[in-house]
Parts: structure tokens; C-alpha cells; sequence
């Protein structure tokens, strides 16, 4: 399945996968290329959730202490996959061959650090020590390199001859400079060749484990990003999602973080949902601004990251692998090519329902055909759900049409404005209509009529009171 | 050969050596300084590009820099094919220039070298803490040439200021203007603790206080621009944190009131004479928040341009005018 950057942004995934921490430039680079479990993977999917179970295991172990050999080594690694994707007759240069041995040294570091620990399924390291030795031939690991004298029997004859030549230079006077200048200039240029021919070489042969490199630095990437899963389930106490066996979705303590982020930042608290999704389309009704877009938004996040191999946010969850998880925002605003709000709408769902047939999948939907006339809107609602009944699918669509969720399998209801608060009238409306809304989803039977709280809402809002009274009297 | 600089700079680190415009004499003097610290392990690098055998700039034939066997210098990446020592990779910067990533390398050899360091100022401490880490003795930067360049180039620590007949074609010019420097060096940290503190604390483009240091309200406009005609008229304290340049200075001349203007460093100050002595008549003060120090003036009287100044007297001018040393490095 590809993951939009549109879908990854509504859905508030970016949002989370930007708050990872990788420590490498291969953990990095890990984070950035997800991976998508799709059904047929579950097994691999499973491996994946018990190593970020295994790495969050270690981070709360006396403190992360287990990862310390690993975590010192992480940071200090450079990319150096550029050096690998050469023109194999194009020799290293020093600097390159500083940067590859810095690596190998670090490598062997963190290979045994990593050996103390319990291993991760399917992550090893193949052996570095022969590309060490070629870059390190003492043996010292000292963290610097040069082409020392070993590396050719003819560099160090023509070292000493050119090192006496230097010591004549720094004595001579002004007459006889120049010709040594000249002889030291010949020198080095052979000096140069020397070193050409063993950098060459080393190139030759350090290319011969190029597989070796890049398999490590992916094994390096895979390792940092299972630290930073963990480490970002651990700061937000993520929970691991089982697998469910019958096809349906059920989160339980359920939280969008970008949302509670954003009201712990006001000073308020998230409230935690509880959802139960079976096959068909569950509907969500309930008063405006009572959080039913958060609702969706957070079970498709939970449902992404799941797939990805990432923990998720809530306090229980069992989930389905779809082949395809999709999320439809009504005021995700025009489309492009000349379609409006609701053409755009049409446009995606139709495009989603043509390959419907390709294996079973999820949609939500957020207050579906608000955009038209709301006769033809709510049946087209309802044609919908009834539609959506009859595919292999979990749905899920919030509205405000009456008669939306007669056909559907399950319907829930924003328990609403239901606090009754007075004094209050100075506040900002915003804290105003969230100290009165309790948005706990309850369980309701399908074909319960839609609350009416606009005009509540309206008077929170502080609608000129003239409006809100033409609006009485025509209720 | 004749220790010139050596005994001035005396145990100095980083030395910046400078110049007040393009063949100035810069790396002549870098080469001497080197020459006469022959015993120490030097870390050397630039402030961006130098050291070339052919000036970019005026296209004349610029001195190579040769250094010994057992100093350190980073340069960029790309430089490297220019060097032809016998060289070890000692540690990567993670600072990033046109020519590549800025690398320290260690001189297995004695060889020339093109230098090619960090340009931004902040990026140069922590190059010099790298040098010492590797066992330097003493870092020497080959600085900026030009007033402009020299602003924010962080010429840290101990300068050696180079002038010459590239300058100006007229004498009296170039000895005016290489007084005006060491004069605007020679700024010093106000007297009052407590104001030196709250300077060192500023951190936006302008802010105002009483010479004791205590805040005080600086009037702005509607584009956040300081009044400077609403400036209180009793004696306070200004603090600029960008290039002072002429139109500033003027302003708060015609100002009437004395007050006390403090800039970042003394490179910061990019007005001119004529503009600061204005300033300074009308009874108001410079002070800078990092003081920086000139050792010693060296002077060439050998312009790329084709006229030359009488060395003899050329020295002695500058040092009627100035009172540092000063020297003609291709001296014995």
C-alpha cells in the first residue's frame, strides 16, 4: 500500500514518526523508508513488534544500562554509503579511507556491545575484522589513517630520502634552495604515485566486501530505529497491538498524541476512547466539536503504525492487517483538476472502492457528502453504509444525517454537551463548549437519531443573539 | 633568523593574522610567525580560502605556505589534492565549506599546504579545541583581508594586523586607516561589572542601560526600528549587536548627547574615520563586549598594483601614528 504523504499527515503519523529520535544516520534513513506489513506478512510483522518489544524491555531495564555500549557507538557513526557507490576504478581518497576505517573501528565496538545483549530476531552483523585489517594493518585502531610505509615496500626508501632532502631544505641558504625545492618536488610527485597505487588497492580490495558494508549499515539502521520505537512507546506508554484473529478492531484507552499534545499544552486533557469495529460500517454521530474527526484520526494513526511495526497509542489494542487503510477528511479542501470539496470526496471513494476487490481493507470516512444537498447528501450516506455492508471491510463514518446508521452494523454517539456549568460566560468559547462536552464515544443502537446541539454550541460560541433567536423561532 | 613576531605575540593562541585589504602582507607574516615558532606544533588554518599560489582576487603571485613535519591544519576536502606532504587524517569537523567538509590533518612530512578553513565564526573555537586535543601547541589563523570580511570573522584572542601599499596609493591614507583599526582595537569591556554582564547577555540587535548596567526602555517604531531621536538625553549605555556603520554613528553624533555606544568586538565596527571621529567629539564612548587585542603592525610597502611606499619611511609613519609595534616582516 502506499502511504501518502496526505495520509500520514491527517492521519497524524508524520506527526509521530517525527518524533522519533534515531541516534545514526542509518537509523535516519531506516525512519524515513517504512515498511509496510500487508497481510501475508503477519509472521514478519509479529518478529518485528517482539524486537521493539525485546528493545523496550532493555530501555526500562536499570535505566537503558544494557544499551549503553550500543547508544555511546550510534551517535558517532558517519554515512558513508556514498564512499560504496563508485566506479570501482575510482580510488578511495584518504579522507574516504579515515571515514571507512572510523567505521569499522566503531563497528567492532558496537558489534560487541551488541552480543552482551539478548539478540533481535533477525538482525546480525556480518564480520568486520578483515576490512579492519586492510585499514588498521597494526592493529592499534588509533583514529586516524594514513598510508603508512607497510603499505608499499617502495614508500619508505623514498620517505627517508625525500625526510633528509626536507632537513637540507629548512638549512639551506637562498642560492641553493630552489634546486632542492626541485628535487623534493620530484620526490613527492613519485611519493604521490606510490600512495595512488596503494590506495588502488585497498579500494580493490575493501570493494570486495561491499555487500558486507551496506548490509551492516541497514543491520546499524534497523537497530536504531527499534531503540527509537521503543524509546518513543516507553515516552509515551505505547502499547504492543496482538493480532486479532477475527477480522475486527478493538482499542480500548485509545489516544491521538498531536491531540493531547496540543491540549496539555491549554491545560487539557485528552479523554480516552474505547472502540470496537466489526466488518461493515459503524457510524459516529454526536454535536460538533465533540471530537468525532479525533476518533477517526486515531484509529487510522493506530492502524498505520501497527502496520509499520510500531507500537500504538492506547492501552489495549487488537488489530487486523488490511490490505489497504484509508481516510477521507471532509474539509481536506478542494481537490485538484477542478473538483470541489465534494467531488474530490466522490472522486477518492470511488477510486478506493475500485479496488475493493483486491483484498480486505479499511475506510473512514469523515462526515461523508456534507458538501451537497443534504436530502441527496444523507442518502448517499446511507447508500453507502448499505454498499460497505456488503464488502470484506471495516468502515467507519461520522455524520450528522439522520437515518446514516439504520443500515449500519454499529453506531456510537459523542456522550455531548451534557455538563451543565454557569459563571462562565467571559471565557474563551473554545474552554467554554470543552468543559461542557464529555467525549466518551458510547455504544448506541444503530438508527438512533442524531443529537440536536448546534444551536447550543452556536450560543457557546457567542453568536449574535438576534441570529440565534431568528434560528429558535424557525426550529 | 631575527625573532620578530614570536617575542610579540608571546604565548597567544589562536593567533589571527589579518589584513586591512587584499596583498597586505598577510601570509608573509603568517610564514614568518611559523618560521620562528619552529619549535612548537602548530594548528593552522584559514578563514575561508587562502594560502594559493595565485591570489583569486587581483590574480598576483601570492607565497605558498610550507609548513613542517609534526603541525596540524585543516583545510577543505577538496584542498587536499593541492597539499603534497606525506599526510594522516587526524578528525573530520563536521563543518561544511565549498571546497568539502573542513578535515584536520596531521603533516607526516614537511610540504605545502592550501588552506582552506571554516568561514563562519562560531566554527572556529571548537576547531581550535580540536587542534589542542591533537596536541597542539598554538593555533594561527590565517584571517580575513578587508575591513568588510573581517566583521563577524571572529578574529579571536591575538591579532597580527597587516597593512599596506595595496591599500591606497596615497601614504597618509594608509597610515590614517591602519590607525583607525588599532584604535577601534583598542576598545576595551566597559569598567562596570554589572554591565559587562548584562551585555554579555544581549542577545537581541539592540538594547538599552544605564552605564550601571540597569535596563533601560529603548524606543522603537512601528517596525521595531529603534527612535534613535527619542533616546534618553541623560548618559546611557547602547548596545548594537550587527556592523556599526557610518550612517549610525552619525545619527548619534547629531544626536547632542553624549552617550556610550557597545559593540560586539571591534571587527564589528565597519564606519569609517571620519564618521567615529565625529562620534568620539561629541563626547560619546566605544566599548566592546569581547576585547581583542593587536600584538603588532606589520607593514608592506610593496603594492600589487605597482607603486610602492619607501619602507623606511613608511614604517616610521605608522609608528608616529600608532602606538603598537610595527614591522616590516620581510625584514632579515
Amino acid at each position: 500500500m502506499e502511504l501518502t504523504r496526505e495520509l500520514q499527515e491527517h492521519s497524524g503519523f508524520r506527526w509521530v514518526l517525527d518524533q522519533l529520535t534515531p541516534m545514526s544516520p542509518f537509523g535516519r534513513t531506516a525512519a524515513r523508508t517504512l515498511r509496510w506489513y500487508g497481510p501475508g506478512q503477519e509472521a514478519e510483522l509479529e518478529r518485528e513488534l517482539d524486537n521493539v518489544a525485546l528493545a523496550l524491555d532493555l530501555w526500562n531495564t536499570d535505566g537503558g544500562s544494557p544499551l549503553r555500549g550500543v547508544t555511546r557507538c550510534l551517535p558517532l557513526f558517519h554515512d558513508i554509503r556514498g564512499s560504496f557507490d563508485r566506479d570501482p576504478g575510482s580510488p578511495f581518497d584518504i579522507v574516504e579511507l579515515f571515514e571507512i576505517k572510523h567505521f569499522l573501528v566503531l563497528l567492532e565496538q558496537l558489534i560487541q556491545a551488541y552480543e552482551t545483549l539478548t539478540p533481535f530476531a533477525g538482525l546480525s552483523f556480518s564480520p568486520v575484522g578483515e576490512a579492519l585489517a586492510l585499514v588498521d594493518p597494526d592493529g592499534r585502531r588509533l583514529p586516524a589513517f594514513a598510508i603508512g610505509n607497510s603499505y608499499h615496500e617502495g614508500l619508505a626508501p623514498l620517505r627517508s630520502e625525500k625526510s633528509a632532502l626536507e632537513k637540507a631544505i629548512r638549512a639551506a641558504g637562498g642560492e641553493e634552495k630552489p634546486a632542492l625545492l626541485e628535487r623534493r618536488r620530484e620526490l613527492a610527485v613519485q611519493e604521490d604515485q606510490l600512495e595512488l597505487e596503494v590506495r588502488r588497492d585497498l579500494t580493490r580490495k575493501l570493494m570486495a566486501f561491499r555487500e558486507g558494508f551496506l548490509s551492516n549499515m541497514d543491520a546499524l539502521g534497523h537497530l536504531d530505529l527499534l531503540l527509537a520505537k521503543a524509546k518513543l512507546a516507553r515516552q509515551y506508554s505505547c502499547v504492543r497491538p496482538a493480532l486479532s484473529a477475527n477480522g475486527s478492531i478493538s482499542l480500548s484507552g485509545l489516544r491521538h498524541p498531536q491531540v493531547a499534545k496540543e491540549l496539555a499544552e491549554r491545560d487539557e486533557a485528552f479523554t480516552e476512547l474505547d472502540l470496537e469495529l466489526a466488518g461493515g460500517c459503524t457510524v459516529i454521530t454526536g454535536a460538533n466539536m465533540g471530537g468525532k474527526t479525533v476518533s477517526l484520526r486515531s484509529v487510522v494513526l493506530s492502524l498505520l503504525l501497527f502496520q509499520c511495526g510500531y507500537f500504538v497509542f492506547a492501552k489495549s489494542a487488537r488489530l487486523p492487517i488490511f490490505h489497504q487503510v484509508s481516510l477521507i477528511l471532509a474539509d481536506s479542501g478542494p481537490g485538484a483538476g477542478g473538483l470541489s470539496s465534494f467531488g474530490r470526496e466522490v472522486h477518492l471513494l470511488d477510486k478506493l472502492l475500485r479496488q475493493a476487490g483486491d483484498g480486505r481493507f479499511f475506510l473512514a470516512l469523515d462526515e461523508f457528502a456534507r458538501g451537497t444537498n443534504p436530502q441527496e447528501g444523507a442518502a448517499l450516506a446511507r447508500a453507502l453504509v448499505r454498499y460497505l455492508g456488503g464488502l470484506d471491510c471495516v468502515a467507519l463514518m461520522t455524520t450528522h444525517y439522520d437515518g446514516v446508521s439504520d443500515a449500519a452494523g454499529a453506531q456510537y454517539q459523542v456522550a455531548g454537551l451534557v455538563r451543565e456549568i454557569d459563571g462562565d460566560q467571559n471565557d474563551d468559547p473554545r474552554r467554554r463548549i470543552a468543559r461542557r462536552m464529555d467525549y466518551r464515544l458510547i455504544s448506541t443502537p444503530p438508527g438512533a437519531p442524531c443529537p440536536r446541539d448546534a444551536m447550543r454550541v452556536c450560543r457557546l460560541l457567542n453568536l449574535a443573539p438576534e441570529l440565534i433567536e431568528l434560528l429558535q423561532t424557525d426550529l | 633568523m631575527k625573532k620578530l613576531l614570536a617575542p610579540l605575540v608571546g604565548d597567544a593562541s589562536p593567533v589571527t593574522v589579518i589584513g586591512l585589504c587584499k596583498n597586505a602582507g598577510k601570509t608573509t607574516a603568517m610564514r614568518r610567525l611559523m618560521a620562528e615558532l619552529e619549535e612548537e606544533c602548530l594548528g593552522l588554518t584559514s578563514v575561508g580560502r587562502d594560502g594559493e599560489a595565485t591570489d583569486l582576487v587581483t590574480g598576483t603571485e601570492k607565497p605558498d605556505l610550507y609548513i613542517k613535519k609534526g603541525d596540524l591544519f585543516a583545510t577543505g576536502r577538496g584542498m587536499m589534492r593541492l597539499c603534497d606532504g606525506t599526510l594522516e587524517v587526524a578528525a573530520l569537523t563536521g563543518v561544511m565549506t565549498p571546497v568539502g567538509e573542513v578535515v584536520v590533518f596531521r603533516a607526516l612530512s614537511d610540504g605545502y599546504v592550501q588552506l582552506a578553513g571554516p568561514s563562519a565564526a562560531g566554527q572556529l573555537p571548537p576547531l581550535c579545541d580540536c587542534f589542542q586535543s591533537l596536541g597542539a601547541d598554538r593555533v594561527i589563523i590565517d584571517g580575513a583581508a578587508g575591513r568588510k570580511s573581517l566583521a563577524g570573522t571572529g578574529a579571536a584572542g591575538t591579532a597580527l594586523l597587516c597593512t599596506g601599499a595595496s591599500l591606497d596609493r596615497d601614504m597618509g591614507q594608509v597610515v590614517a586607516e591602519t590607525a583607525h583599526i588599532c584604535r577601534l582595537f583598542s576598545a576595551r569591556r566597559p569598567d562596570s561589572a554589572p554591565l559587562c554582564a548584562a551585555l554579555d547577555a544581549c542577545e537581541g540587535r539592540f538594547a538599552l542601560f544605564r552605564p550601571d548596567g540597569e535596563p533601560m526602555e529603548l524606543p522603537l517604531d512601528e517596525g521595531g526600528q529603534p527612535r534613535w531621536g527619542k533616546l534618553p538625553r541623560e548618559r546611557c549605555v547602547l548596545w548594537v549587536a550587527g556592523g556599526v556603520t557610518d550612517p549610525l554613528l552619525k545619527t548619534l553624533a547629531r544626536r547632542g548627547a553624549p552617550l556610550t555606544l557597545a559593540a560586539a568586538d571591534a571587527t564589528h565596527i565597519l564606519a569609517g574615520r571620519a564618521a567615529m571621529d565625529l562620534f568620539l567629539r561629541s563626547g560619546s564612548r566605544l566599548v566592546v563586549r569581547r576585547e581583542l587585542t593587536i600584538a603588532a603592525v606589520g607593514a608592506n610597502p610593496w603594492s600589487a598594483y605597482g607603486w610602492h611606499f619607501d619602507p623606511g619611511r613608511f614604517a616610521a609613519e605608522l609608528r608616529a601614528a600608532i602606538d603598537l609595534p610595527v614591522v616590516n616582516v620581510k625584514e632579515g
